[in-house]
């Protein structure tokens, strides 16, 4: 896919997932104008860039749905439910159609055009529906009252032609000036419609120099030329004589659209006005000497000290609004694109677009300093000079300060993956007929990019469930004194170097007596086991746990909890529910702030260091007097299977004499790792191994100790697992063996 | 036929413009400096406008204008100068001077035609 392709499926999506960000706005505001224009703005964006690129299929759609949102923004239609769930659906096809583009298919595949079209009809309706009598609605778009612009001594603008308002200074004639040669000169541009002769200011006869002139005109004037045009008619006596120039109302909505298509850059408002032609340089001159004239007033009465404070220098546009030279809606347009402009460009000033695999490394690269760093810090010490063991534990802290920097890097705020979920808590609650709200919290808060990517599944399932299983239905609610409408939140914040997201509800909570006897049922835990409440709540991310009778289309889709627990441990994190009956449930998940670096602890087998992530260790404790063929030992009265990475790993040499037994807790199984020597805590880089160890059990990454050498992270996970195997095949061969002794 | 008076101390300048205005029917005197234009507008020459260069050696245009619009028969006539530069300072002073306006060089003949008819009848 060439790179402007790629740039414009990115850029589209995000225009698409703000599109519909504000129709799901739109229906808690249906008269927030801003939103209306926002939503237009977005589809009109995504069609234009898609003409450019020539993708005729998405273009063609997108057209149609700017045609209906133009209606919208217009107020020829007003927002209903039904036109928000087709606009969202249109969403959601142009996203296929996206996906199309991605997938370098040069026509969209027949079932997506049909949906395509049948999209098209369903816009097509609400169009022509349009077009019947345009009954005036109520909580249409209320029309603003725009007081019409008067000119000084004469009427106001009625019909559709310029307007031009002109009085000559006393000076023009003497200056060689004849005023008729103006206006003959004007007529020369267009027509001349009407005109009046303003005597106002012509003196008693007695008084008057027969040399000065006295006069003005209201001239009624249709052109095609340019406002600056006519101002040029009268360059000569623009210092004498005052003068305004009214577009038609028709040139009004010319320049509202000028100013809608100037190009994004930082323009000042009089430069903006003036490029979309409804003001000219000269008239911009007069207001700015104006303001700047009123503002040096303001200081000089600063000085004095009778200013009232806080009273700020008087805006351009106003006045230019006031002095009649530009029409307010020119202005509020202007401002409003302005506004628009330098929102963006600061959000854009803000933000720098980095292909994550240059960041990824980058991450790479900094592990490598930290590595290089701990070696150097080694050597230092054990070279012994004091000023070298100084300055590498500056660099060393420097490394780390660098390390933490570039992990932040990789940091996105968790927001936008809460954002989603707005769309899926409407579109399920209108499903089930429940009446939800999704509020969110802690959107702000980061982590890492690879956790975020992977954490939206588990929390897809979870909100699902708090959807479907955990608000009641509206009359259960009410029978049981709620309000109708239930609650799902979704929270996040940080917690002592891990974040914590949690899902909550205010629906019936978990019935603790039918998880308990369904785990009975199922096998689950043993009758007459004492559990505390806590534990039979989280027997719902047991495998094969499903307390929901009825499999319903939204959870239960043979995907249990279990599934959400294993994606979140595969993140490193866990997960737990804590519930009160009848007042609701939350689930909170725990993961590490990045994935990249880890809390280890290292252990050694003869000249082998291996890191046993920290967070998996319970205890360790030493390996007494145990013959070599026994696999389990008594901890505390539990019995707890071992295994020795000696003999998994086949490596060789002499027992020592104190061999240590590390515990380790996975899933709520627990298994002994035997080992020759505890090393300690240790933070480390976890490096990928390469392709051709994917295979190897056990062994789930390596990273690069200070010496220099390679130590290898175990995956407990499978550790674990193997323990259980083994444990099971010794009893299978302990019955058989039993067996063969029955049968002598 | 309407007289257009000509001041200017390049005579290519001169020659151009008088083309130009002959051929779009006006009539045409020329000076090739101020201190001779302002002899001949001291003796009464009847003209319906003044076109003169603002950069001259000796007299300057600016001197020339105020000293024409002193005199009572071309208290009315219209002045126009020819300048490069599009400063606002020189145009104001050409103005305070008595100028009813300017022509910009290098001017097409569009261009002077047209500020012409916007003050000659």
């Amino acid at each position: 896919m060439d790179e402007l392709t790629s740039v414009f499926v990115q850029e589209s999506r995000e225009q698409l997932a703000e599109m519909e960000a504000g129709l799901l706005r739109l229906e808690q505001d249906p008269h927030d104008a801003d939103n209306i224009n926002a939503i237009f703005r977005a589809a009109h964006t995504i069609k234009g860039a898609s003409g450019v690129i020539e993708c005729g299929f998405i273009e063609s759609f997108t057209h149609k749905v700017e045609n209906i949102l133009d209606k919208l923004r217009n107020g020829e239609i007003s927002v209903s439910g039904p036109l928000a769930t087709l606009l969202l659906e249109c969403c959601d096809h142009m996203g296929r159609l996206i996906d199309v583009l991605e997938a370098q298919q040069a026509q969209p595949p027949e079932d997506v055009s049909n949906q395509g079209e049948a999209l098209q009809v369903r816009l097509t309706d609400f169009l022509s529906a349009t077009e019947a009598p345009p009954a005036e609605e109520p909580g249409a778009m209320p029309i603003e009252h725009e007081s019409p612009v008067e000119i000084s001594g004469g009427g106001v603008v009625i019909t559709d032609g310029w307007h031009i308002s002109v009085r000559f200074g006393p000076n023009v004639l003497r200056g060689g000036m004849d005023p008729l040669s103006f206006l003959r000169y004007l007529a020369s541009l267009g027509e001349i419609l009407g005109m009046e002769t303003i005597p106002d200011s012509m003196p008693e006869a007695e008084e008057m120099d027969p040399e000065s002139c006295y006069l003005g005109f209201e001239i009624h004037f249709q052109t095609r030329a340019s406002k600056a045009d006519i101002e040029r008619v009268f360059d000569f006596v623009q210092d004498e004589c005052e003068l305004r120039i009214l577009p038609p109302n028709s040139k009004i909505s010319e320049y509202l659209k000028h100013i809608e298509e100037l190009p994004e850059d930082n323009m000042r408002l009089g430069e903006m006005l003036v490029r979309c032609g409804a003001l000219t340089q000269a008239e911009l001159d007069e207001a700015l000497r104006q303001q700047a004239a009123l503002t040096n007033n303001e200081d000089a009465g600063i000085t004095e000290g009778d200013a009232t404070e806080g009273h700020q220098a008087p805006q351009l546009g106003e006045i230019l609004v006031e002095q009649k030279v530009v029409q307010k809606t020119l202005v509020d347009a202007a401002v409003g694109k302005q506004a628009q402009v330098t929102e963006k460009k600061a959000k854009e000033s803000r933000m720098i677009r980095v292909q994550a695999d240059k960041l990824d490394q980058l991450i790479d690269l900094v592990g490598e300093l930290v590595i290089a760093g701990a070696s150097t810090n080694l050597l230092a010490n054990r070279s012994g000079q004091t000023e070298l063991v100084e300055a590498t534990s500056i660099l060393s802290r420097l490394v780390e300060d660098i390390r933490d920097s570039a992990l932040q890097l990789r940091m996105v705020q968790i927001g936008e993956t809460f954002n989603r979920f707005h769309r899926v808590v409407r579109d399920v609650s209108k499903e089930l007929e429940k009446n939800i709200e999704l509020q969110i919290s802690g959107g702000e808060t980061e982590l890492d990019k690879s956790v975020v990517e992977k954490i939206g599944d588990p929390l897809m399932h979870l909100v699902r469930n708090a959807l479907d299983h955990g608000i009641e239905p509206a009359a259960v609610r009410m029978a049981t004194g709620k309000p109708v409408q239930g609650h799902v939140a979704l929270n996040a914040y940080h917690d002592s170097g891990s974040i914590v997201i949690e899902v909550s509800d205010d629906g019936g909570g978990l019935k603790k007596e039918r998880i308990l006897a369904k785990a009975i049922e199922k096998g689950l835990i043993q009758q007459g086991y004492n559990l505390s409440d806590q534990e039979i709540v989280n027997l719902i991310f047991e495998p094969g746990f499903s307390t929901m009778e009825k499999v319903s289309n939204l959870s239960g889709r043979g995907v249990g909890m279990d599934v959400v627990r294993r994606n979140i441990q595969s993140l490193r994190g866990t997960v737990d529910v804590t519930t009160q009956e009848g007042i609701g449930s939350t689930f909170t998940i725990r993961l590490p702030l990045t994935l990249a670096i880890i809390d280890g602890f290292l252990v050694s087998v003869e000249q082998a260091s291996y890191v046993i992530p920290l967070d998996t260790v319970v205890e360790c404790i030493e390996l007494n007097d145990q013959p070599d063929n026994k696999h389990y030992l008594n901890l505390r009265g539990e019995v707890l299977p071992f295994l020795r990475l000696r003999e998994i790993f086949g490596i060789e040499g002499e027992i020592p004499f104190r061999e240590n037994v590390v515990v380790v807790q996975f899933a709520g199984q627990k298994a002994g790792i035997v080992v020759d020597q505890l090393m300690g805590e240790f933070q480390t880089v976890i490096k990928p191994l390469g392709n051709i160890f994917k295979h190897l059990r056990g062994i789930g990454g390596s990273t690069i100790l200070g010496s220099g050498e390679v130590a290898l992270i175990l995956d407990v996970q499978a550790l674990v697992q193997h323990c259980a195997n083994q444990e099971e095949n010794r009893k299978r061969n302990a019955g058989h063996a039993t067996r063969l002794l029955e049968s002598r | 036929m309407k007289t257009i008076f000509l001041v200017d101390d390049s005579a290519t300048i001169l020659l151009s413009i008088s083309n130009i205005l002959s051929k779009a029917g006006y009539a045409t005197e020329k000076a090739g400096n101020a201190e001779e234009a302002l002899k001949r507008f001291n003796a009464g020459v009847k003209v319906d406008l003044l076109i003169t260069d603002l950069n001259m050696p000796g007299m300057n245009g600016i001197e020339l204008i105020k000293e024409v619009r002193k005199l009572p028969a071309y208290k009315f006539m219209p002045i126009l100068f020819l300048t490069t530069e599009s400063q606002q300072s020189r145009k104001l002073e050409a103005k305070a001077a008595g100028a009813s306006g300017w022509i910009v060089k290098p001017a097409t003949a569009d261009e002077l035609l047209n500020t012409i008819k916007l003050v000659v009848r």
